[in-house]
């Protein structure tokens, strides 16, 4: 059965090669988050580049590229990547809500005080961050690497997750929450947090 | 403008979503006279601006980019 292939014209293509190309450092980033293996990501990223290619033709200039090609991107790691993966889910989704970071730092860290950073928080790496990211379940991963990794708005996440605006708010609030314990959890393994019983 | 209502919109308040400015300078107002509420929502702006600082760091791999623009250009 032969592919149909719309043809883009040479003004398309062009623009394609002159908008979607520099989005390519972003789009990795958000797969390499999204899959946590680079191989995976390499993939993830080349299909989502050549459907977007092909259906180019279809979006609609002057409005947001990067929140379109976020969409098939995600859309390609839902339907693709995500079946194909282990979950380690070292964070259940259960309880998320009780955990109360700013209550917890104030019991343990000696220093905590009014300032804007913290000396827990300030002690962690990025290395630390991306660990923390990628134990996450999946729903609440998404939603934090689009909303605080990749910066895109409430609205714009509705349209890549094809999820309403309610749901969107549910999972990053409960997302945030899951990875704050996480964070505490890894500032607890490394010693940074001392006296916890 | 109390505490459990800064709080219940403290994320809307911090990713400037979804509230009128009136609420906003309401917000900003308690934060100003609540530590608590002030501490609590630092805490929150320090984890986000953690995830934030991520963003830009990593680059498509070289040979990735090559084969992609090759691609595109063949078509």
């Amino acid at each position: 059965m032969a592919e149909s292939v719309p043809r883009l014209s040479m003004d398309d293509k062009r623009r394609f090669q002159e908008e979607a190309l520099p989005l390519l450092d972003s789009l990795y980033a958000g797969a390499l988050r999204m899959t946590r293996n680079p191989a995976d990501a390499e993939d993830l990223v080349q299909e989502t580049m050549l459907r977007a290619y092909r259906s180019f033709n279809r979006f609609e200039p002057g409005t947001n590229l990067k929140a379109w090609l976020f969409r098939i991107l995600t859309n390609a790691y839902i339907n693709v990547y995500r079946k194909r993966q282990r979950e380690p889910q070292k964070v259940s989704q259960d309880d998320v809500e009780e955990f109360d970071l700013y209550q917890e730092l104030k019991d343990h860290d000696p220093q905590f005080s009014a300032t804007p950073e913290t000396i827990v928080l300030d002690s962690l790496v990025d290395s630390d961050i991306i660990e923390a990211i990628d134990a996450l379940p999946e729903q609440f991963r998404l939603a934090v690497i689009l909303s605080d990794i990749e910066g895109f708005t409430y609205a714009e996440m509705a349209e890549i997750m094809d999820v309403p605006l309610g749901t969107v708010m549910s999972r990053l609030h409960r997302g945030r929450k899951a990875l704050q314990k996480r964070l505490w959890d890894l500032a607890v393994e490394r010693g940074i947090v001392k006296n916890v019983s | 403008m109390n505490c459990r209502e800064t709080l219940e919109q403290a994320y809307l308040y911090l990713d400037g979503e979804g509230l009128s400015e009136q609420r906003r300078r309401e917000i900003r107002a308690h934060l100003e006279d609540c530590v608590p509420c002030y501490e609590r929502v630092g805490i929150e702006q320090e984890v986000t601006a953690l995830l934030a600082k991520l963003r830009g760091c990593t680059a498509c791999p070289d040979e990735l980019r090559v084969r992609i623009t090759s691609l595109i250009e063949r078509f």
